[in-house]
């Protein structure tokens, strides 16, 4: 423990079902107290990723590490880790308390202490007094207490959560996220959670993993995932971007169908090279930074267009605009205006944007090494 | 019009219906009404108790019913011990192989009971293929071993042919077991070991009572195995035959027949109970 101070740390892991990759030379390190998401879609690796750490996959070859120790080969019961599933796999024949005290039974704990510490866990998730009540006499949201508090009694070394919510509807889900993650903190467990929801990934974790074929296409933050996305895939995978795809021009600009565009400068971690003129880029731009009507005139892009479609979504309101002269779309979203109510713009109208150039950035291709 | 409609439905339900239901009273029902009734008659045609008052009071008679009781209950035990770890390799391992292993299985309810049965004796007798074996072959015996008219291979042939029920009403019920009930309880520090007894097994114990409950009830009516392969088993249908063939006490033969159907009964009793639990 002392040697490595990360809780969970993923070294070179891949995992092959028959000729298919599932997971492709994975990297991660979670440190203690921080809740990591994996998110990605269907079949990019996560859920192998999280059934390797919690044993019940054994990875072709790398190592799995938990507070420094290696458990590649160990069993998933002698891991020490909690998880909690989505369909919550609470056992049917048995209570809620004898759910919750199943891992202290296993454990050999006293019977005084499985009742203590199975009243302490549930007052916690807020299910006092529902201790002789069968799972299937409880609501999703219940259920998924209880599944919550019957992995965290044990104190686990590590907190799984295979899409715990998914199975939940929005209300319940968005309430349920506020409350897994406050307890999360409080209890300073550190959590892999994997999930497809990127509203989930981004309201839950201290750092998002975004999986793709495999591979972590890019880990940090939930805004620098979303401000600063590094691949196209990324960036249109978490929230909705507007992808102009160009030959870099000399004196900084990108030629795309859309026109010229002006590229923000190189920044850390986007090398020279990438601006050398004939080098092919992606500028991506997020629906919300687009400026619409009189106040993209001073913007550098000088672009107008035509509103095609608009959708009211209440706090905001989302439009597509045909761009004059070229077959470009371009979403944007627009704050409602609480004094008009609306937003004042209809369709068909011509308009005017663009946006400033340090909200646009460089994306490389989604397929990495394909 | 919509009423006409629905009434000419149910017309041709009914319709549908009817042969089936035909068949099954003229056949079925009216033998059995005809059969059971006999036993509560004297021989003047009044209603009486007697007969049953009198079987169940004689030792003979009663032993008989033990001996039944105690066979089906051995041979359902043993089944059921067989057929468990069968159908966990067929829902949990077999994969691909679960086609060809369900056929396996059910092969031999495909043959006649004769063939089965005279299998059986072909294999095990004095001079059969396994003494054969044995003595000529592998040279391990010096004389053939006495296996026919034993009753351990009367209780093998039962098992042998009520073991697939077994299995498929096990299989069918641990196919229903989401796994990850059991990664949920591996998660939580129970062994292999510990999560088929915590787990598993009491998900599974409809399916076992309902495999249990088939093979119970089919082996105490089965007849043409110990009347072949013998064993020296007297059993309630073995008896039933005799009164029916030899002593000719046909009002005997129905009680015991009728005795036979309410142990029947109650086991299908048991059985839509446990099923209607589990619909529950």
């Amino acid at each position: 423990m002392t040697n490595d101070p990360s809780a969970l740390t993923l070294t070179a892991i891949s995992k092959k079902f028959g000729g298919l990759v599932a997971v492709d030379d994975l990297d991660l390190v979670v440190e203690p107290g921080a809740l990591v998401s994996l998110l990605g879609p269907s079949g990019c690796g996560k859920t192998t990723t999280l059934r390797m750490v919690a044993g019940f996959e054994t990875p072709d070859s790398g190592q799995i590490r938990i507070a420094g120790e290696d458990v590649t080969r160990q069993p998933p019961n002698r891991r020490g880790l909690g998880m909690v599933f989505q369909s919550y796999s609470l056992f049917p024949h048995r209570t809620v308390a004898e759910n919750v005290a199943f891992g202290l039974r296993m454990a050999g704990a006293s019977k005084q202490t499985q009742s203590d510490e199975v009243r302490r866990m549930l007052d916690m998730v807020h299910l006092t007094g529902r201790e002789d009540m069968f799972p299937a006499q409880l609501s999703g949201g219940q259920q998924q207490r209880v599944a919550l508090a019957r992995a965290l009694v044990v104190n686990p070394r590590v907190l799984l959560l295979d899409e715990p919510l998914g199975a939940l509807d929005k209300a319940l889900r968005e309430q349920m996220q506020f409350e897994i993650r406050e307890m999360q903190q409080r209890l300073e467990i550190t959590t892999l959670l994997v999930t497809h929801d990127q509203e989930e990934a981004m309201s839950m974790s201290d750092q998002i993993a975004v999986m793709h074929g495999g591979r972590i296409l890019q880990l940090g933050a939930p805004n620098q995932i979303y401000d600063r996305p590094e691949t196209a895939f990324v960036a249109t995978f978490l929230g909705t971007s507007n992808l102009f795809a160009g030959t870099v021009m000399p004196h900084g600009y990108l030629d795309t169908v859309a026109g010229k565009l002006p590229l923000p400068g190189p920044t850390p971690d986007r090398s020279h090279e990438m601006f050398t003129p004939g080098a092919t880029l992606t500028l991506s731009v997020r629906p919300e930074r687009v400026v619409l009507g009189p106040d993209a005139a001073s913007l550098p892009q000088g672009l107008t267009g035509r509103i095609i479609a608009a959708s009211f979504r209440g706090s905001y309101a989302a439009y597509r605009i045909a761009l004059s002269d070229s077959e470009t779309e371009i979403t944007a979203y627009r704050q409602a205006d609480a004094s008009l109510g609306q937003t004042g713009l209809s369709i068909g109208q011509s308009i005017s944007l663009g946006w400033p150039i340090e909200d646009s950035v460089i994306v490389t291709d989604a397929e990495p090494q394909e | 019009m919509p009423k006409t409609a629905h009434v000419s439905a149910r017309m041709r339900q009914a319709l549908l219906l009817a042969p089936s239901l035909i068949f099954l009273v003229v056949f079925f029902v009216m033998p059995l009404v005809d059969n059971s009734s006999r036993s509560f008659m004297t021989e003047d045609g009044s209603l009486t108790l007697a007969r049953y008052g009198s079987f169940l009071s004689d030792r003979f008679y009663l032993g008989i019913i033990v001996e039944t009781v105690v066979l089906s209950a051995a041979v359902t035990a043993i089944s059921v011990l067989i057929a468990y770890p069968v159908a966990y390799v067929l829902v949990r391992k077999a994969g691909r192989l679960s086609g060809p292993i369900i056929f396996l299985l059910i092969a031999p309810l495909l043959t006649s009971i004769i063939m089965r049965t005279y299998g059986w004796q072909v294999l095990f007798a004095r001079r059969g293929l396994v003494n054969q074996w044995l003595v000529t072959d592998l040279g391990i015996l010096d004389a053939p071993l006495r296996l026919l008219n034993t009753p351990g291979l009367a209780i093998a042939a039962l098992v042998h042919v009520l073991v697939p029920f077994a299995v498929l009403s096990i299989a069918s019920v641990l196919q229903g077991v989401d796994r990850r009930l059991e990664e949920g309880a591996l998660m939580l520090g129970a062994s292999r070991f510990r999560t088929f007894f915590e787990v598993t097994l009491p998900l599974t114990m409809d399916g076992i009572g309902t495999g249990a409950i088939l093979v119970f009830m089919i082996a105490n009516g089965s007849f043409v195995t110990l009347v072949l392969l013998g064993g020296g088993f007297q059993t309630l249908p073995l008896l039933i035959y005799q009164q029916f063939n030899t002593t000719r006490d046909f009002a005997l033969a129905s009680t015991m027949s009728t005795i036979l159907l309410v142990i029947a009964l109650a086991c299908l009793w048991l059985q839509l109970r446990l099923v209607r639990r589990q619909g529950a």
